[in-house]
């Protein structure tokens, strides 16, 4: 404990200085003074005996200082020294520091804000404990079943619990909409069946009360309901008293035995979840895939290892049971890796963009250093001259640097905050709510401190290689050149390849960019197939207990739309099971064609299905190929019909005879009636993330009714301006439906797409920045390079240049170390785009006048940038010029 | 040189505790006259250096000073011993006994063998 004495009285001793300093002067006075005393006894002169007594002390000066060093920190003294030495310079260049800390609190603050919303939500989607253990599990039948079918056979996944060592447990569910009544009203809600291990599986447990028991799997059991912590606020105000009471669902009485805890919301955002009460025959069908699965790993066992488990069991089913099981496959996928399928190359690009942002400033900002030391060469040389030691110069110089980037961390860490809290209310909650993990996003403090300390190596490197770099030029030579060409040669070099580096940087992103953006619009342009514009659109959903028979359906719907057509305005309404661009993936089906049964189940073609009343191709304007439409006439008595997209027409009657054709919903030996195809209906693209129009059968409404509907209808202009009187006409037909989702078909598709569009933004945004650093970073090097040529350009001048040629020259630099850049970056860039369209759907390759354009833009921004410091060297007084020398 | 000045720096701090041990409270000039009279002038080494040796001995705790008036009437600040000082004197006394004892030792059978 000595030494935190020793080191505490020490740093005392960096206060009062003066008063310190006069005690000393004092006890040496006195020293000095008996040692005098003592030579003039023993008989020296006086002047001989003051001597002597210096001469043994070794000078009063040297022995304060020893004495001073002793007193206080010698290292912290200097450091400080740097540091008020250091705040002045960056003071008295105010230009510089703000273009250096602006660059560098970009670059670190725009790769934190994404590094964070990448962290959260492709690691830390879900608040599950060991969450990577946790694997989807679905069969695939060998067909295209469109993007979000992961479905699997009830008994092939209780084999695969049972058949494999890699499974801790297996867990099924099942979710739909439940009808809750309460108070005599009515309201659809999002609910699951669950096996009981279903919790256990996910490792959360209820926040208050229980999770099901075993018992409670049994039919007759499994009335008992667990509900999510916003279904007891809003519904039941918190109430504490909620457990064991019952709630009214589909008819039936359910106890409420848990609640789970706030922000539990798996698979989706549930209101509540109710025991999976499969019956003996259901539990043991392989024919359906009816189920979803989740899995928990062993721990230890990776993906790879379960995958080919799966892999062997399904090879084992197939064996046993081909008529259901034939070309049936277990697929296994990571929980998390599930959910950002689509989006994962975009987040990746984003923050290869994000990197790419931070290289640019770190080339800036060594750029911007070599230019102020190179303008520092006299400076240097003075201190050298007066004895400072390249030691000292460099410490000078690295607490400088290490200064700016403490400035630009300080500053990037208010940048990052504000980004990540820009990026997390720029999409609206309704849509963030379906995202798991966004509420996560914050900011990431490891990736924060690590760009932070990263800079900071970047810039004590800078300060240091600057240093030793100029080190080694005498000083006498530099005062005598005064900080003119000869010693520059290397350094411009590098410097040149800086900017090269940021020509190259910049083109790539500009492209990265502008592929990212065309995408986006690409996406838009995928909903092309139908018009949106001036089109309402809502959900209806009817209780099955009020609404149990089709021809009660059938005469709810048929009042809607008989009365939305005589709104003023309206010219027609229809109803469909799912609109295009709604982010949710149409049902599916396997159909049978008349004449052609599938031998097998396995084998059966499998199609979307949508169900839609007249007038649905007319409201969307989504052309007819061939054949008619289904009228009002194709009703339940009358022959049943159906209308195919292109792509299924093509796909099955490749000879154009698909009118006239018979088609029917399930396996060869379904009950479902034979329906004639009438007509054939250009392709509509349900969802961004389809890479195609998939095989699609529309039905009449009035042939096939269903209760949960969504109603579009066009209107002559201000499609919003309706949803009042939609409201008050359902209203006016039975008091107990509500509408969901009131809104434009328009405002769907923008939002359908908000995540591609922020990304496009961001992306656009990067592609700015580099735009901004490059001209920067060029500006920079020219303007540096013209103020070392004054003196030349005055001799040129005053030999009779023409101003002329002094612009030409100094643009022609420019031209140069952009050109370069952009030979070296063109390529990059087709790479880049390369890679970018293999991974990210909607991607294609460049468009050469893209490309062009950006080579252009980056030109022009490099000659704009050398022509400030160009006029300026026309401007160049011969006579002042020549006085440099 | 810088070897030399090592042993001088660690030894001294002994020299001035062993000085101020036998001789009581005592100022600057004293000490290192003290010092060079007992080394046999030996030791011809500026005063100065004493200066902040009893600095650090004085941050570590083992001497303290205070000012007093010399024997012809200087203002001269006076160091005396601490408690912890007489520890430390005692502790580094025996430390060096040993040191010296083993290279006594270790030197002693080399000027046989020449």
């Amino acid at each position: 404990m000595r030494w935190l004495r020793v080191f505490a009285l020490r740093v005392a001793g960096l206060f009062a200085k003066s008063q310190r300093d006069r005690e000393f002067a004092a006890e040496l006075d006195g020293h000095l003074q008996m040692h005098i005393d003592d030579n003039l006894r023993s008989g020296m002169s006086a002047q001989e005996a003051r001597r002597q007594a210096l001469l043994k002390l070794g000078g009063v000066e040297p022995t304060k200082e020893i004495y001073r060093e002793r007193r206080g920190l010698p290292l912290l003294e200097t450091v400080l020294q740097d540091l008020r030495y250091a705040v002045r310079t960056l003071r008295k260049n105010p230009g510089f520091t703000l273009i250096a800390v602006l660059t560098l609190a970009l670059g670190i603050g725009a790769n934190t804000a994404i590094f964070s919303m990448v962290n959260a939500l492709l690691l830390h989607p879900y608040n599950f404990p060991e969450l990577d253990r946790l694997v989807r599990v679905w069969e695939n039948r060998g067909i295209d079943e469109g993007a979000d079918a992961r479905f699997i056979a009830p008994q092939d996944a209780a084999d695969l619990l049972s058949g494999t060592p890699v499974f801790d447990a297996l867990t099924t569910y099942k979710c739909g909409d439940f009808n809750v009544s309460a108070e005599g009203n009515v309201q659809p809600v999002l609910g699951c069946h669950v096996s009981a291990n279903f919790f256990d599986v996910l490792g959360v447990g209820p926040a208050l009360g229980r999770a099901f028991r075993a018992s409670e799997e049994q039919p007759g059991a499994d009335q008992v309901a667990v509900v999510s912590y916003g279904f007891w606020q809003r519904r039941f105000a918190g109430d504490a008293g909620l457990l064991g009471k019952t709630i009214q669902m589909n008819g039936k009485k359910y106890a409420v035995v848990g609640i789970m805890p706030r922000g539990f919301d798996y698979p989706v955002p549930m209101e509540l979840w109710v025991p999976l009460g499969l019956s003996p025959s259901e539990k043991t069908d392989r024919a359906k895939l009816s189920l979803e699965s989740l899995g928990r790993l062993k721990v230890g066992v990776t993906v790879a290892q379960a995958r080919s488990a799966a892999d062997s069991v399904s090879q084992r089913l197939q064996h046993e049971y081909p008529t259901t099981n034939e070309n049936r496959r277990t697929e296994v996928l990571q929980l998390r890796r599930e959910l950002y399928l689509y989006t994962l190359p975009l987040f990746l690009l984003l923050q290869a963009a994000a990197i790419f942002v931070l290289l640019l400033a770190c080339a800036n900002l060594a750029n911007l250093l070599f230019a102020r030391i190179v303008g520092r060469q006299k400076e240097i040389a003075v201190r050298t001259a007066l004895g400072a030691g390249r030691r000292r110069l460099a410490r000078l110089f690295v607490t400088e640097t290490l200064l700016l980037s403490c400035i630009a961390g300080g500053v990037a860490v208010a940048v990052s905050f504000w980004s990540v809290k820009v990026l997390r209310t720029s999409i609206a909650p309704s849509w963030t709510m379906w995202v798991p993990g966004w509420d996560g996003i914050q900011v990431d403090r490891t990736a924060l401190g690590f760009t932070v300390l990263l800079i900071a190596v970047v810039g004590f490197l800078f300060g240091l290689g600057t240093v030793l770099h100029s080190g080694q030029a005498l000083p006498y030579a530099t005062l005598k050149e005064a900080g003119r060409g000869p010693m520059l040669g290397s350094k411009g070099r590098l410097r040149s390849a800086l900017v090269v580096a940021q020509v190259m940087f910049a083109l790539v992103l500009l492209v990265c960019a502008g592929l990212t953006t065309q995408a986006f619009l690409r996406l838009v342009d995928v909903y092309q197939g139908f018009q949106a514009a001036n089109v309402l659109r809502t959900e209806i959903r009817l209780p099955e207990k009020s609404y149990p028979e089709n021809s009660q359906i059938a005469s709810f719907y048929d009042r809607v739309l008989r009365g939305s057509a005589s709104l003023p305005g309206a010219s027609a309404a229809v109803l469909v099971t799912n609109s295009p661009a709604s982010n949710v993936d149409n049902e599916t089906t396997f159909f049978t064609i008349n004449g052609r049964p599938a031998v097998k189940a396995s084998e059966a073609p499998s199609a979307d299905l949508q169900i839609s009343s007249p007038d649905y191709f007319s409201v969307l304007r989504i052309p007819l190929v061939a054949g008619r439409a289904y009228s009002y006439a194709d009703n339940a008595n009358a022959a049943r019909v159906a209308v195919i997209s292109r792509s299924m027409a093509a796909r099955y009657w490749p000879d154009g005879d698909e009118v006239g054709q018979q088609i029917k919903l399930g396996a060869a030996d379904s009950k479902e009636p034979w329906m004639t195809v009438v007509g054939v209906a250009e392709d509509v693209r349900q969802n961004w993330w389809n890479p195609t129009s998939r095989p699609t059968i529309y039905e009449p409404f009035f042939q096939a009714p269903k209760r949960s509907m969504v109603f579009l209808m066009r209107v002559a202009s201000n499609p919003a301006g309706y949803a009042s009187g939609i409201r008050e006409l359902v209203r006016g037909i039975d008091d107990q439906i509500a509408l969901t989702g009131v809104g434009t078909l328009e405002k769907e598709i923008t939002d359908s797409i908000a995540i591609i569009r922020i990304m496009g933004v961001l992306m656009a945004l990067f592609g700015c920045v580099a735009l901004a650093l490059s001209s920067v970073g060029v500006y920079g090097v020219l303007a540096e390079g013209v103020a070392r040529r004054i003196p030349e350009i005055g001799v040129r001048l005053a030999l009779g240049a023409e101003p002329r040629d002094v612009m030409k020259f100094v643009l022609g630099q420019a031209v140069k170390l952009t050109g370069i850049g952009l030979v070296i970056g063109v390529p990059i860039a087709f790479a880049v785009n390369r890679a970018m369209s293999s991974l990210i759907f909607g991607i294609v390759s460049i468009n050469l006048l893209l490309l062009a354009g950006f080579t252009l833009l980056l030109l022009l921004v490099a000659l704009a940038a050398a022509y400030i410091p160009a006029r300026r060297a026309m401007r160049v007084d011969p006579i002042v010029a020549l006085r440099y020398e | 040189m810088a070897q030399k000045k090592d042993v001088w720096q660690g030894t001294l701090a002994l020299m001035v505790l062993k000085t101020l041990d036998t001789l009581g409270p005592l100022h600057g000039y004293g000490i290192a006259r003290r010092i060079e009279q007992t080394s046999g002038d030996l030791l011809a080494v500026n005063y100065g250096t004493l200066y902040p040796a009893l600095l650090k001995l004085e941050q570590e705790g083992y001497i303290s000073s205070e000012w007093g008036v010399s024997d012809n009437n200087r203002k001269a600040k006076y160091y005396k011993l601490t408690r912890a000082g007489k520890k430390q004197l005692e502790r580094e006394a025996r430390d060096w006994e040993q040191t010296t004892a083993i290279v006594a030792r270790f030197l002693a059978p080399g000027e046989e063998v020449s």
